[in-house]
């Protein structure tokens, strides 16, 4: 009886986190701001760690965060529960990077043109030096779209389906690429595979 | 004997992929305001929208207005049941220079504040 009684105080004093879709019905049926506020705390830190790998730059990565968290906003109801909820995120943090990059890169070549080349030179994103020279070389091995893959699965800790799903192609592309990225990091560096131990 | 085999699968599979997890790995990023601040521009965006639709209002009336008195005027002379106070609306209170550099003005100022809005 006395266990029962523990029991029931124990589960009446834990209250389960609403999985992700039952938040973003909440935002989507109300524009209920908390729950959108609940999404953000508990995916900030991969979107952001994801960002600072891409940007290599901890500020303007945070920026850009802002913004995915924004687009985000805007763009809830397109997602569909089907996939898992960081993956779609991901995809709206990849696309803002991409959008951004390429006006940093259209501003550079409008200062380029007027003769401003320093400025210039200063619009793309550049890494900071507290980072990992060894991950920076290792990412500047890889094009832009197997970088975004291989952080997504090395750095975030996305299955192949959640990369598929964030990356808009089937998982057999997904692991082709990771598998071609390997071998490309494989003949410039020592990291060798099929290794035991 | 399944645990065996997974771990040998692992061990196999992921002397690469654990080098790499390493090289990528770093501590969680701690909030630090970076929610409230979304949230803050989030809460301005709706704003924002709520502003628009009124703003658009206000805008098209001013535009509107005497074009639509000059059709009301149009109308009257078929004497066709509008009412009298209507007709006789005094329409030349403000000359048509004037409504539509105050119409110019009203819209570049909502245009600037909701950018401002939408900005920070």
């Amino acid at each position: 009886m006395a266990i029962h009684g523990t029991r029931l105080i124990t589960l009446s004093t834990t209250t389960p986190e609403p999985p992700d879709h039952a938040l973003v019905a909440r935002v989507v049926a109300a524009n209920d701001a908390l729950a959108f506020g609940e999404l953000v705390r508990r995916h900030q830190s991969r979107v952001r760690n994801f960002l600072r790998h891409l940007s290599g730059d901890h500020a303007t990565a945070d920026d850009l965060a802002q913004d995915t968290f924004l687009h985000a906003w805007d763009k809830l109801s397109t997602y569909s529960a089907r996939g898992s909820f960081i993956g779609w995120l991901l995809r709206v943090a990849y696309t803002t990077f991409l959008q951004s990059r390429r006006r940093a890169k259209r501003y550079a070549q409008i200062l380029r043109a007027a003769g401003d080349d320093a400025h210039a030179a200063s619009q793309g994103y550049t890494r900071s030096d507290d980072e990992a020279p060894d991950l920076d070389r290792l990412l500047a091995a890889l094009t832009e779209e197997e970088q975004a893959i291989f952080i997504m699965a090395y750095a975030c800790g996305l299955s192949h389906r959640e990369i598929g799903s964030a990356m808009l192609m089937p998982i057999g592309t997904v692991k082709s690429v990771i598998y071609r990225g390997k071998q490309k990091i494989r003949t410039q560096f020592d990291i060798k595979d099929h290794q035991h131990g | 004997m399944t645990s065996k085999i997974i771990n040998m699968a692992d061990r196999e599979r992921s002397a690469a992929d654990r080098r790499l997890e390493a090289l990528f790995e770093s501590a969680p990023i701690a909030d630090d305001g970076f929610t409230d601040r979304v949230l803050r521009r989030v809460r301005r965006r709706i704003w924002v929208r709520r502003l628009v639709l009124p703003a658009a209002a206000a805008i098209g009336g001013a535009l509107a207005y005497e074009p639509a008195m000059a059709l009301l005027r149009f109308i009257s002379r078929f004497e066709v049941g509008i009412p009298q106070e209507l007709r006789t609306m005094p329409v030349s209170l403000l000359s048509s220079a004037t409504i539509a550099a105050l119409s110019v003005v009203l819209l570049l100022a909502v245009a600037l504040a909701l950018r401002i809005l939408d900005e920070f």
